[in-house]
Parts: C-alpha cells; sequence; structure tokens
C-alpha cells in the first residue's frame, strides 16, 4: 500500500517545491510597511498546501512545521498581527528549513537538525501570547479523537483518471491508510459513496483525490449523522439555534456545507481554504447569520464567508474566534478572498490538464531530429537547383512550402526549450537581501524583462555566472550607507538586473550604482602580478583585467568575493554558452556589465567563409564588418607578426591559411576579404578567400566522436550534406599568436 | 570503460567469434564483428586543421560527425589512392563512431578461440600491443586486431586521454 502512495511522492516533491518557490518570492515581495492582503493569502495557500500534501503522505517533520509557520501566517493575513522584518526572515528560514526536509525525503531520509526546533520555536513567539493554543496544535499527530471527522465521499468512478495498474481499490487503501472506510454505496454507473473517519481535514482528504480525478467530480461533505453530534451541538442552548439545525440539512445539498467543531481553535477551522464552509459562532440571531450565509452560498457554491459575532456575545477563546472579529471587520475582503479560494483550486486544475512534464532529453531528440529535417530539405534544395525551373514547377513549390513548414515546426520546437529568465531572476532578490544584509549594505533590486525567453540550457548556466556578478556587484560595486551618504547618493544602493533580446541574442546587463571600477588600482595591480598591459591601455582593456585569473583588487578576503577565483570562471562560463561580456564603468557611478548570448545552444547564426576548398562558418555574433583591403593596408611587425590597418587601427591579421596549414595553393594575399571580428582580446582582421552566404547552422559537437580541435567550436552540416568547421574567434587569435 | 577493453582482451568463450578481414598492403587483419557499424565507400571529407595527416578530417554520416582515419597512411602502406573502390570501415568503438580507410574488406570468417596463436614479436607494421594473435585461414595468416585498445590508444591520437581515465 506503500507503494502505491509513492508513485504520488514524486508529484509531491515537485509541488512542493514550487510552493515552496513561491512562497520565498511572495515573502520578498511583501512590503512590511504596508502588507497586501492578497500577498498574505497567497503566501497561507503556500504554506498551506504543503502541510496538506506532506500530512497526506505522512511526512510528519513537513507538516508540523508548516503547520506553525501557518498558524503565524493566519494571524497576519487576518490583521491581527503585523507582519514585521523578524518575521519575513523566520518566514524565509523556515522555508529553508522546509526545502532541506524535502531534499532528505527525497532521498529517503530524514532531516534533523536543531534548526527545525529553533525556528518552530521562534514562529511560535512570533505568533504571540496563545502559546498554549499552538503548542495544543503544534502536532497534527497529537490531535484529539473529537477531531476525528466523518466525510461523505461521493464521486462518479467514471471521472476517475487511473493510472495504468491503480483502481478504485488503491484510492480505497490510500484512504484506509488515514482512517476508517466505508463503503455506502459502490454501483458501477450510480455514484460511489464511501464514508470517511479521519483526523485528516477536507482539503487532505481532497488531496488524495486530486491525483486521481479532476477534483471537480468528487464531493467531500461532512456527514450529517456524526456531525450531528459534534457539530450542531455548538448551537446548542444558544437562541435562535433551532433556526439552525432547521436549514442546515438543506444546505447540504449543496456542495459548500457549514460545518462546526465543537473544539476552537482546533485544525479544521483553520482549514478554510478548503473551498466552502461558514463559520459560525455561537450567538444570538444566529438564524440571520445563517440566512445571509445560505444566500452567499447559493451564489458561489463553493465560497465561504466568516460571520461576526454580534455585539454583546461572551467572547469566546481561541483561534476560531479571532477569525470571527477579522471577517467582522473586514468582510469585503473576505469575500474577495473567498472568491479567490474558489478559483485557486480550479485553475490549477486546468493547469494541471493542459501542461505535460517532459523529459529533457526527448525535447532535446527533437530538436535533433529537427535540426535533420532543415538539413535534408536544404540537401533536397540543392539537388532541385539543378532542375529546370518551368519544368518543374510542382517539385518547386512543394520544396518552398517544405522549406516554410520545417521553418515553422523548428522554431516551434525550439520554444519548447525557451524558459522565461525570471527562472534566474526570481532567486536575486533572496541573493540581494542576504548578501546585503551580511555585508551591512543597503540594497534594492529592480528587475527589468523578466519574461524574455531563452534556452533552458542557457538559463542553467547563466544562474552561478550571473550569481556570482550580482554579489560582486554588491561586494564591490555598492558603498557601505554612510560612504554613499558622503558621495551625495541615497543610502540604499540599486543594482538592476535587465534582460532583453536585441537581434538574435539575448543581452542581461547587470548595473549597480556604486563607486565603479577604480582603474589605477586595477593597474598597479596588474602591474605586481606581472600581468602584461600596454602602455596607455584603453578603459575597456583595464576592465578586462578583473576577468583574470587570481585577479582581486579587494582588501580582504570575505566569503562573498575577494579570492579572485570568480571573475575568470564567470567570462569561462559565459564564453562556454557562445556569449561574451562587457563591462562599462565610469569612478562614483557605477558598474554595467552586459552578458550577450546567443538565443540557443543549438543553432548559430553564422557566415559561411571559403579557405581554398574547405568551408568555415563564423558565427554572427563575432563579426563586425568586412572589406577588401588593399595591398598597403598590410604591414608587418617583426616579431609581432602581421598587422593591417584599417580605419586608423592597427589589427592583428589571421590568416586562416597559415593557422590551419592548409595548402598554400594560390590565392594572392590580397585577393581575399578581411572580415574584421570581435575577440576577447580586442578586434582582429581574419582573412579568408571569400564571403559565401549566411546560415542558421545547426551546432554539432566534434568531440562526440573525435576531439576537441583548437580553433574551432563545434561543427554543421551544410546543405550539400558535407561538414563545416565553426571557428572560434577568440581561439584563433591564440593560435596566431603561438604560430607567429 | 578499462573493464570493458579488459575483457576484450582476454579469451572470450569456446565459441566461435566472428572476425571481418581486411587487407593493408600486402597483409590481412581481422576485427571484431561486433565492432563494425557498416561498410560504405570513401566520400569527400572536411579537413580537420592541425590533425595529423592520417586522420583524413570528418564527415557527415546521416548526420553525425564521424572522424575518418585513413590506416594506409598511418602504417605507411601502399598506394593512397581515393577512388569508387575505397572502402571505409565505420567502426563504433567505446561509444564513438569513427571510419578507417583500408585497401579493402575481404571477408566475414568465424574462428574459435583456439585457431587463434599469441603473436611473436614480428615486423608486423602494427605494434605488438594492438594485436591479439594470429590465425590462419586457407594458408592465409591473418592478424587478428584489438582494435578498440588501437583506436582508444594515445597514439591515434583521436581520443583525448583525459577522457579514457574518467
Amino acid at each position: 500500500m506503500t507503494i502505491d502512495m509513492s508513485q504520488f511522492y514524486q508529484v509531491f516533491f515537485e509541488e512542493a517545491s514550487e510552493h515552496l518557490g513561491a512562497m520565498e518570492s511572495l515573502l520578498l515581495e511583501l512590503d512590511v510597511d504596508a502588507p497586501d492582503l492578497e500577498t498574505l493569502n497567497a503566501i497561507f495557500r503556500a504554506a498551506h498546501s504543503i502541510k496538506g500534501g506532506a500530512g497526506t503522505f505522512g511526512f510528519s517533520d513537513m507538516a508540523n512545521v508548516t503547520h506553525v509557520l501557518e498558524t503565524l501566517l493566519d494571524r497576519l493575513r487576518k490583521e491581527e498581527m503585523r507582519p514585521t522584518v523578524e518575521m519575513i526572515d523566520t518566514f524565509l528560514e523556515a522555508g529553508d528549513v522546509l526545502k532541506a526536509q524535502l531534499a532528505a525525503h527525497q532521498e529517503g531520509g530524514e532531516f534533523d537538525d536543531p534548526r527545525i526546533a529553533q525556528v518552530c520555536g521562534t514562529l511560535d513567539a512570533l505568533a504571540g501570547t496563545e502559546a498554549g493554543l499552538s503548542v495544543a496544535t503544534a502536532d497534527p499527530n497529537v490531535r484529539g479523537a473529537t477531531d476525528e471527522m466523518a466525510w461523505l465521499i461521493e464521486f462518479h468512478p467514471e471521472s476517475l483518471q487511473l493510472q495504468p495498474g491503480s483502481d478504485p481499490q488503491t484510492l480505497k487503501d490510500a484512504l484506509t491508510e488515514v482512517g476508517r472506510l466505508e463503503v455506502l454505496s459502490e454501483d458501477a454507473s450510480a455514484p460511489c459513496v464511501w464514508r470517511l473517519t479521519t483526523r485528516l481535514d477536507r482539503e487532505a482528504v481532497l488531496e488524495t483525490f486530486a491525483f486521481v480525478c479532476d477534483l471537480e467530480d468528487v464531493s467531500v461533505r461532512a456527514d450529517a449523522l456524526d456531525s450531528e453530534d459534534d457539530g450542531f451541538g455548538f448551537f446548542e442552548g444558544a437562541p435562535g439555534s433551532e433556526h439552525v439545525v432547521d436549514e442546515t440539512p438543506s444546505d447540504q445539498d449543496d456542495a459548500g456545507f457549514g460545518f462546526f467543531a465543537d473544539a476552537p481553535g482546533s485544525e479544521v477551522l483553520s482549514d478554510q481554504e478548503g473551498d466552502g464552509f461558514g463559520l459560525f459562532g455561537g450567538n444570538p440571531g444566529m438564524g440571520e447569520v445563517v440566512a445571509v450565509a445560505d444566500s452567499e452560498r447559493v451564489e458561489q457554491q463553493r465560497g465561504y464567508g466568516f460571520f461576526a459575532t454580534s455585539p454583546g456575545a461572551p467572547e469566546p477563546k481561541g483561534e476560531a474566534v479571532s477569525t470571527h472579529q477579522a471577517g467582522a471587520s473586514d468582510r469585503p475582503v473576505s469575500d474577495a478572498t473567498s472568491h479567490k479560494g474558489a478559483a485557486a483550486p480550479a485553475k490549477r486544475a486546468a493547469t494541471g490538464d493542459s501542461s505535460i512534464r517532459v523529459s529533457v532529453e526527448k525535447v532535446d531528440q527533437l530538436i535533433n531530429l529537427v535540426g535533420e529535417l532543415v538539413i535534408t530539405h536544404a540537401m533536397l534544395a540543392e539537388s532541385a537547383s539543378l532542375l529546370d525551373p518551368v519544368l518543374n514547377d510542382r517539385i518547386f513549390s512543394g520544396l518552398s512550402n517544405l522549406e516554410r513548414n520545417s521553418r515553422d515546426l523548428q522554431q516551434a520546437v525550439m520554444s519548447i526549450r525557451m524558459m522565461p529568465i525570471s527562472f534566474v531572476f526570481n532567486r536575486f532578490p533572496r541573493v540581494v537581501r542576504d548578501t546585503a544584509a551580511t555585508l551591512g549594505k543597503q540594497v534594492s533590486l529592480k528587475l527589468i524583462g523578466e519574461d524574455t525567453e531563452l534556452d533552458r540550457g542557457l538559463i542553467e548556466r547563466l544562474a552561478d555566472p550571473l550569481n556570482h556578478l550580482v554579489r560582486n556587484s554588491i561586494d564591490h560595486g555598492i558603498e557601505l550607507p554612510e560612504r554613499r551618504r558622503e558621495a551625495g547618493k541615497p543610502e540604499r544602493g540599486e543594482i538592476i538586473l535587465r534582460a532583453s533580446h536585441r537581434g538574435g541574442s539575448v543581452v542581461v546587463e547587470v548595473t549597480d550604482d556604486g563607486g565603479g571600477l577604480n582603474r589605477d588600482k586595477l593597474l598597479a595591480k596588474a602591474e605586481a602580478q606581472g600581468i602584461p598591459m600596454p602602455d596607455n591601455p584603453s578603459d575597456k582593456e583595464v576592465w578586462q583585467l578583473i576577468f583574470h585569473p587570481g585577479f582581486s583588487t579587494a582588501e580582504k578576503v570575505t566569503d562573498i568575493s575577494g579570492r579572485g577565483v570568480g571573475m575568470d570562471v564567470v567570462r569561462r562560463n559565459i564564453e562556454e554558452m557562445n556569449g561574451r561580456v562587457d563591462i562599462d564603468s565610469y569612478p562614483g557611478q557605477g558598474t554595467h556589465l552586459t552578458i550577450r548570448l546567443p538565443l540557443t545552444l543549438a543553432i548559430l547564426d553564422g557566415l559561411s567563409v571559403r579557405m581554398g576548398e574547405e568551408i568555415f562558418i563564423l558565427p554572427m555574433t563575432a563579426i563586425q564588418e568586412s572589406i577588401q583591403p588593399r595591398q598597403e593596408q598590410f604591414k608587418s611587425i617583426s616579431g609581432r607578426g602581421r598587422v593591417v590597418h584599417v580605419n586608423g587601427e592597427y589589427l592583428s591579421l589571421i590568416v586562416l591559411r597559415d593557422v590551419f596549414h592548409l595548402s598554400a595553393a594560390g590565392v594572392q594575399q590580397d585577393d581575399g576579404i578581411l572580415v574584421i571580428v570581435d575577440t576577447a582580446e580586442g578586434r582582429a582582421a581574419l582573412q579568408v578567400d571569400e564571403l559565401v552566404a549566411q546560415h542558421q547552422v545547426v551546432i554539432k559537437s566534434l568531440e562526440t566522436n573525435y576531439r576537441k580541435v583548437e580553433g574551432v567550436s563545434g561543427a554543421t552540416i551544410m546543405g550539400d550534406g558535407r561538414v563545416a568547421l565553426i571557428l572560434d574567434v577568440d581561439a584563433l587569435v591564440r593560435l596566431n599568436r603561438k604560430a607567429a | 570503460m578499462n573493464e570493458e577493453r579488459n575483457n576484450g582482451a582476454l579469451p572470450r568463450s569456446e565459441d566461435s567469434q566472428e572476425y571481418l578481414t581486411f587487407t593493408l598492403g600486402d597483409e590481412e587483419y581481422g576485427i571484431d564483428i561486433l565492432k563494425v557499424q557498416e561498410i560504405r565507400g570513401y566520400d569527400a571529407v572536411t579537413k580537420i586543421a592541425n590533425s595529423p595527416t592520417f586522420i583524413k578530417g570528418v564527415i557527415n554520416m546521416r548526420g553525425v560527425i564521424v572522424p575518418i582515419i585513413d590506416m594506409r597512411l598511418k602504417f605507411n602502406l601502399g598506394q593512397v589512392e581515393y577512388d569508387a573502390f575505397t572502402v571505409v570501415i565505420i567502426l563504433n568503438i567505446a561509444g564513438r563512431v569513427l571510419g578507417i580507410v583500408v585497401d579493402g574488406v575481404s571477408d566475414v570468417i568465424a574462428l574459435s578461440r583456439e585457431q587463434v596463436r599469441p603473436a611473436p614479436e614480428f615486423g608486423a607494421v602494427l605494434d605488438t600491443d594492438y594485436i591479439d594473435g594470429l590465425a590462419t585461414l586457407d594458408e592465409r595468416m591473418i592478424i587478428m586486431v584489438d582494435i578498440e585498445r588501437l583506436m582508444t590508444s594515445s597514439e591515434m591520437g583521436l581520443v583525448e586521454q583525459s577522457q579514457l581515465t574518467a
């Protein structure tokens, strides 16, 4: 039976980590001074969903932590307390603990750490005076037998979307695990009715069903037979309670059902998110209240409402009661949340239906196949170009259709891999907050263009370099508040992360308004480390120094930066993705880092160039311009190879023929064409015989079956079926220097 | 990977095994047929810069980029000509696909382990390290090559050695 449950574990793990992620970003979004009730509710819902799942799957440690978390959150969203920075910090900490617990469960273990108790303690303390209450409800496992509820579950067996190998029996087994299950009616055609007596709340029962069918198709309500004793007794003796008893049974036909627990503050009461029940305080005039509840229920089937205790009613104790007060003062809000509460599960069901989880390998395979298709089309087109267009009219129109379709297909398939950059950006509010707090700086973060999409592979590999750049900006860029004040800047520094599409590439910029790079300090350091620098270097050359391995101008090494191992790794990582990093810096105004990346790792915009008989591909991102040189532009410098004089600048000349030792047949130096390329070490001129055409090429690795070739970043297959090598201009510059 | 190669060198089961034989110059060689993926004609290759001359370059084999090694150049044998009869044996070795150019493919033979004798030190073009043994078939001597060991050796420079030790 445990096996039956464990097949759903993965779903829980994925959902829980999504919820944790959502919770964290919402917490960071939350403005302590003017808390947004919607946000608080959303945080509460996230915590609650985790608790529900954790409880269902028996991860009681996680359920415990979320429960304590939920208790405090509940008080916040009911505006009984105001959120403080301390609370947010504790929430974040609790989130970390939960993540660790989740990770431990995923590996089949249990996370045991003093932090758990500590966080729970802090949360309890923050939740305030009702410590006794918190303790009483802290452990769902010790809840009394009075908490057992009987639930009537009604569903159509046909609506179950059972996984292969499981049947209603599996479901039964799963439910039997959590409580007593009685089958009241089981007819293949008619709805099944089961009665489950359990300590689980309605939400948790529903969660069990959520895995096998649409929640709309299942109705779970408290069983009147049992709850009458437990619940209705609550009203006994209260004037007007007769009305209640009269009216309630009719309510039971609606999906929304008011249920009544006799223990104030008991677990079930804090589960109002579970689609639909009203809380009723025992007081005079109850009948009216129920009438209101009734009409409300008719309007919004699954909604719920809070009802005020009327003035003069004895002040009941506990959490449940405070709920009423919050509801009283805030009726419109509770209405709004009830709508939202109803909408959320529906939405979840909808997204569950319209998206599937597919392994990345499958998508990659698809991309490969589409790449083949594009190549095959190019080959066909090339063969067809020999035919007479007039006589073979239909072949040509077929080919142009094929071209359009395969291009569309390629784009559609590539878009599967595209993800918004917010997947990376979302972690930065936390990074900035934590780093700034450690360093005693005040930093705010602005994210722009989070919707910018780029390849999933790039997203993953972008995270680390970006993380480093942001931390570096906070550590080295942004000054301490006093320094900023002296400089006449606002005390709070700002870091802007911006992503955008520019041409065929994605540009990610990290901008800070800090002190900027110090040219003199960098130059002095370069000299001390014996890094060769040209006389009178340009700013750009100086800034590039920070990417030098082992280069750090930090006076002291912190755990954040200063070891000088970071920036060269950043640059290497980005170059591995066929991207590049540029720096602009203005003393006193800040530093601006620009990362330019190709849209995808799989396809490259390239220019094919001919050199002798061989065709090479030059990435478009590297090309600045191409010129037809005159003989007098070539100059040679003894010992330093040849240079070309272009637009007043002397560029080192890379002759592909020499670098690659191609057969030297033929062409005169000045017959060639110079392609000016932008490399890591400045501009250079690449001499080729001819520019052929511009293509989108599918990148293939040479290393799959061979080895890395210096000066070449990969290979591709051209329209005629031949292989062409893709040039790596940065490596060519190095090779050229070696050859000279 | 090492383990796999050791297995290749160990005496195999008593059952006979099939070998593909090919000629290089005057000598006849045999390789384990299970390592052979296909046999095809020689096609135009794309040269790879700064590689040894015996590495002719790479070809596109149905979307897979496959390096081509000319064994005749590697072992200084015979007349190196490329025409309609030049044969490339596509091998699948250590998870990689590569092609070798040989003078001609002769036969597929079945040999039992006893028919393969250990090779003495002798002047074959191949280092004895890569030779499993010798077999005789109809008066012809066939040199049995451990093709996997040969192709992954540092001598061939096909595989970055760091990848092998991993």
